[in-house]
């Protein structure tokens, strides 16, 4: 079952298919239904998610009751809420699953520990660190500067199947802009690019 | 039992029901239902008969795109409005159908009829996903409706037996759709007593959905009201009869063998031809559609 996850894995740093028996024994497959609650805010998180099938999204919710979607989680991404898993501190967030979703569960501390065992586990996580960080930086950037339009296009170069499984009032929410100017976007590319 | 009877393989009740969007309650008879062969027929949803409540605002589904194939829709109970991007709109009434082929693109949008959707009441319908070939995969969308009023009628008797001829031809009764592959399709309505002969290469594959009603197949399956009658490869000949009043969705065809990839609403041969179509879809190449 864990078996994705173990060729993921693989194909991020040089770790044996023993190494991996080695560190694979605290990991849990789950499911989750469509619409099923995974954190909610002010709970202290003790788990992050590895996404094998299905699609998981965080999201807060404003003090006027609208959802800003933080982040979606399709197959191979991550999902946590480092506050938990790394401060012991509650969310901020509320994780759910969009889809029907099957998830590797990584404890807290599940890194280190492996490290400790197969040091290539380290870079491992530097790695995805940087990752995140590259990401979120250009997630801020985005939020902060770029028109409606790139927003919309970094978001199907980034998640190009979203379109399809997610409906549009989310990705606007994500987007930072109003479900009316995401149709608008679309329109106006539909317009530049359809040709009869 | 003759020679060349073409004898049933399977026959099968209607698995769990999931929905689609909030106006259609479908039982998935393939490819995920079960898995038989049908192309050219990839997919069969069958929304066996169900009562709605009278609601304002119509249940039903918002725009998505479709490319590689044709959806066609069999409307038995209730009604249905259809818009799509290259312009066509219409309502599928009981006993009409609509032939849409998405081919390299379309986006459209489904929902329960207006009038219908406020009073509410018996809905029943097919929806069929036939695959094009690949050189037809690509050629320009295209919008075939047909009022009941207007569909081919081949009388059986003169207590009203009939096949109404969809696509294809029965005997020398020939369907005003145009298929891009060889297709029978007919709606069988018996009355009961009524019987029906039915002749299909051996190579075509072949399946009946009982609407309503109960039929007897080559004098020994039976078959009853929202199961689906799959046939083997062999033989050519098929006789039913009517133990009740009866209505039969008959869908036969020639077999497309093509490698076939299919992800969400887009069927095509390739990965790289669905990578392509989302990307298209993404990027607007599929034209717009209000929601």
């Amino acid at each position: 079952m864990l078996e994705q996850f173990k060729t993921y894995l693989q194909n991020k740093v040089a770790i044996t298919d023993e190494q991996f028996a080695l560190i694979s024994g605290k990991l849990k497959i789950k499911t989750f239904e469509r619409n099923e609650m995974i954190l909610m805010k002010g709970e202290v998180s003790a788990h992050g998610y590895f996404v094998m099938s299905g699609l998981l999204r965080s999201y807060s919710i404003d003090s006027k009751g609208k959802t800003h979607i933080i982040q979606f989680a399709p197959e191979q991404w991550w999902l946590s809420d480092r506050n938990g898993m790394l401060f012991n501190e509650a969310s901020d967030f509320f994780i759910d699953a969009i889809e029907r979703t099957e998830a590797v569960v990584i404890p807290k501390d599940y890194i280190n520990e492996a490290a400790k065992i197969v040091p290539c586990m380290h870079d491992f996580n530097h790695t995805i660190l940087n990752n995140s960080i590259r990401f979120m930086q250009k997630r801020i950037n985005m939020l902060l500067s770029a028109t409606a339009e790139e927003r919309y296009l970094n978001f199907i170069k980034l998640y190009p199947n979203l379109t399809l499984r997610v409906p549009q009032w989310m990705i606007a929410s994500y987007l930072g802009i109003t479900p009316e100017s995401l149709s608008r976007v679309r329109k106006d590319l539909a317009h530049k690019h359809f040709k009869v | 039992m003759e020679a060349n009877t073409k004898q049933v393989s399977a026959v099968l009740s209607p698995p769990a029901p999931h929905m689609v969007g909030d106006g259609f309650r479908v039982h998935n008879f393939f490819p995920s239902g079960y898995r038989i062969k049908m192309s050219p027929f990839f997919l069969l949803d069958y929304n066996a008969k169900i009562g709605f409540s009278a609601r304002n605002e119509p249940r039903g589904v918002g725009v998505h795109p479709h490319r590689g194939f044709e959806t066609v829709t069999i409307a038995y109970h209730g009604a249905v409005a259809h818009h799509d991007s290259a312009g066509n709109s219409g309502v599928i009434y009981p006993g009409d159908v609509q032939w849409m082929t998405a081919a390299r693109g379309i986006l459209h949008k489904e929902f329960h009829e207006a009038e219908y959707s406020k009073k509410g009441g018996d809905f029943q319908m097919v929806q069929l996903w036939v695959n094009l070939p690949a050189k037809d995969k690509m050629s320009p969308p295209k919008y075939q409706g047909v009022k009941h009023d207007n569909i081919a009628k081949h009388v059986l008797s003169q207590n009203g037996d009939a096949i109404e001829v969809i696509a294809g031809a029965y005997q020398d009764t020939k369907g005003s759709v145009s298929t891009f592959t060889p297709i029978n399709v007919y709606n069988a309505r018996l009355n009961k007593g009524g019987k029906a002969a039915f002749s299909f290469p051996a190579t075509y594959n072949t399946g009946f959905v009982i609407i309503e009603g109960r039929i007897q197949i080559n004098d020994s399956e039976v078959a009853e009201t929202d199961q689906f009658v799959h046939f083997k490869n062999e033989g050519t000949e098929i006789k039913i009869e009517a133990l009740e009043d009866a209505v039969v969705l008959i869908l036969s065809g020639e077999p497309i063998n093509e490698p076939v990839a299919q992800y969400g609403p887009f069927l095509m041969n390739t990965a790289e031809e669905i990578q392509q179509a989302i990307s298209d879809y993404n990027q607007g190449k599929f034209g717009y559609l209000e929601e």
